[in-house]
């Protein structure tokens, strides 16, 4: 399958919709039996009540982060008040790293370290409202299957399942909240069906009255000492960044691309996005000048999989939530056009 | 270089120094020190190497024995020697296998390299995270669909204090 499409005309802007619509153009190629579809819209209304909720509830929990032999444990405060998102996520074990997550932009704090990352959010979610076609890929490419009901975090839970139907994506397993569509469980898995990376709930009170102070930065603005690290939203017009990325696996479609600046880095960042409907992919290209001592190769966290290496003078590298096999597939694809 | 060969097979060297060393290891002199190097491990270990051509010998005589295609004699007709020496003998194959294994590394540079390649990925995999590029995962995370699904929880893999080290 194909995976160019056309980019957005110059000058317009590359709202969600936009994007959905040239997703949608892609797709409408794909042919699916009819048995698949059935499954396809069942599929995407699960995943759709699931991002209303994890948007639009209000909810304080307990999260235990797994990946590999790894286990660390967090807390997490989501606060839904007059149409806007704003929360906050503690590391309760270690130095007490923060994520505050508002309308506007993500910051992270890491005390340990004295800095702090702003990045601005520029991207709206895509699950609410998932086209025919975006679910006919989705169907064409995992195997979807309503689970088992089980407890998770006190709560009884419907698991749902996305096997893959090829080496080349992770499967997924989600345990959503029977009453409120609300994800408590969600866990990656690979091929040998080894558990790659998992967040659950252990604790979770849902609908509960949050104030406004548990969601705030528990700094105010800086502290005086500490480095702020601030990127900038790229400019919300699909741009052609002179980058081509050919070896990218059947599914996969283009839902952005363009320049971004990040952390005060002289030369712009290309940023190429690729999505299969259940994870992304992205392509970053920069000067070598802006990286010096990177590593390159390839590098793991849970299940996110990452993917380095010179391409001519540049600096390419390839992440997403994929086997490391599949990322570095597509980083050894990226060439100037 | 011979300390390159020692921290190889510590599994300590980064992508740029395997290369490097991956591609001295094409040199037959570099390949001994390699085999060597494990010999002395091995031993260590307590794990024999076996004595010079041990391995190619007993190649030799395994295929010059003849395929015996008998039928298997009811269990316990047998003397209780015959069944020490059917033991003796499969030890004997066992480890004349590992010595084989052993043995082809030094015939067979690609297989070398490629085990080394191996056991370096194993290691990157295990050291590597604490290099992960946190303002990319930062921007991709805002992307992804599991955001959209789990909202802030995908970003603990950029303030992971176990897996990832803070870069400036």
């Amino acid at each position: 399958m194909s995976i160019g499409f056309a980019p957005a005309p110059q000058g317009a802007p590359a709202t969600p919709v936009r994007r959905l619509a040239q997703i949608a153009a892609v797709f409408v190629a794909v042919a699916v039996a009819p048995v698949h579809l059935a499954r396809a819209q069942d599929a995407s209304t699960w995943l759709g009540k699931a991002a209303k909720a994890a948007r639009e509830l209000t909810y304080v929990g307990t999260i235990v982060y797994q990946h590999g032999p790894r286990v660390e444990t967090s807390r997490l405060t989501h606060l839904y008040e007059n149409g806007a998102e704003h929360e906050k996520l503690v590391n309760l074990d270690g130095p007490a790293r923060e994520v505050i997550r508002s309308q506007g932009e993500v910051r992270c704090y890491y005390p340990d370290a004295k800095i702090v990352r702003v990045e601005p959010r520029t991207f709206r979610n895509v699950f609410p409202s998932l086209s025919p076609q975006q679910q006919q890929a989705l169907a064409q490419f995992y195997e979807f299957r309503v689970g088992e009901v089980a407890r998770v975090a006190g709560h009884e839970a419907q698991a749902i399942v996305f096997e893959p139907r090829d080496g080349l994506r992770y499967g997924h397993k989600f345990w959503v909240h029977r009453d409120t569509g609300l994800l408590l469980k969600a866990r990656l898995i690979n091929e040998k069906g080894e558990v790659v990376e998992q967040f659950a709930f252990t604790d979770i009170a849902i609908g509960v009255r949050v104030e406004r102070d548990h969601v705030k930065p528990s700094w105010a603005g800086t502290p005086p000492d500490w480095q702020l690290k601030e990127g900038t939203a790229g400019d919300g017009v699909a741009q052609d960044t002179g980058w081509a990325v050919t070896r990218v696996p059947p599914g996969f479609v283009k839902i952005t691309e363009g320049f971004r600046t990040l952390r005060g880095k002289r030369d712009p960042v290309a940023h190429i996005v690729f999505s299969d409907g259940l994870v992304a992919v992205s392509v970053f290209v920069e000067s070598i000048t802006g990286v010096p001592g990177q590593a390159l190769g390839t590098m793991r966290q849970g299940g996110l999989n990452v993917y380095s290496m010179k391409v001519d003078d540049h600096f390419v590298t390839v992440l997403g939530e994929a086997p490391a096999a599949t990322v570095r597939q597509i980083a050894l694809s990226v060439a100037r056009r | 270089m011979n300390e390159d060969l020692s921290r190889l097979m510590d599994g300590d060297l980064n992508e740029t120094e395997l290369d490097r060393v991956a591609g001295e290891l094409r040199r037959p002199q570099a390949l001994a020190t390699w085999a060597c190097y494990h010999a002395i491990g091995d031993s260590l270990r307590g794990c024999p190497y076996g004595s010079p051509g041990f391995a190619n010998r007993f190649s030799a005589a395994l295929a010059a024995e003849p395929t015996v295609l008998a039928p298997r004699p009811k269990l316990g007709t047998e003397r209780p020697a015959a069944r020490w020496a059917v033991a003796a003998a499969a030890t004997v194959a066992a480890v004349g296998v590992v010595g084989w294994t052993a043995f082809s590394l030094s015939d067979a540079p690609g297989t070398a390299v490629a085990k080394a390649r191996e056991a370096a990925a194993v290691t990157s995999a295990q050291v590597r995270p604490q290099m992960l590029p946190q303002d990319y995962v930062l921007v991709h995370q805002e992307y992804s669909p599991a955001t959209a699904l789990q909202g802030v929880q995908p970003y603990l893999r950029a303030v992971s204090v176990q897996g990832s080290d803070v870069r400036p």
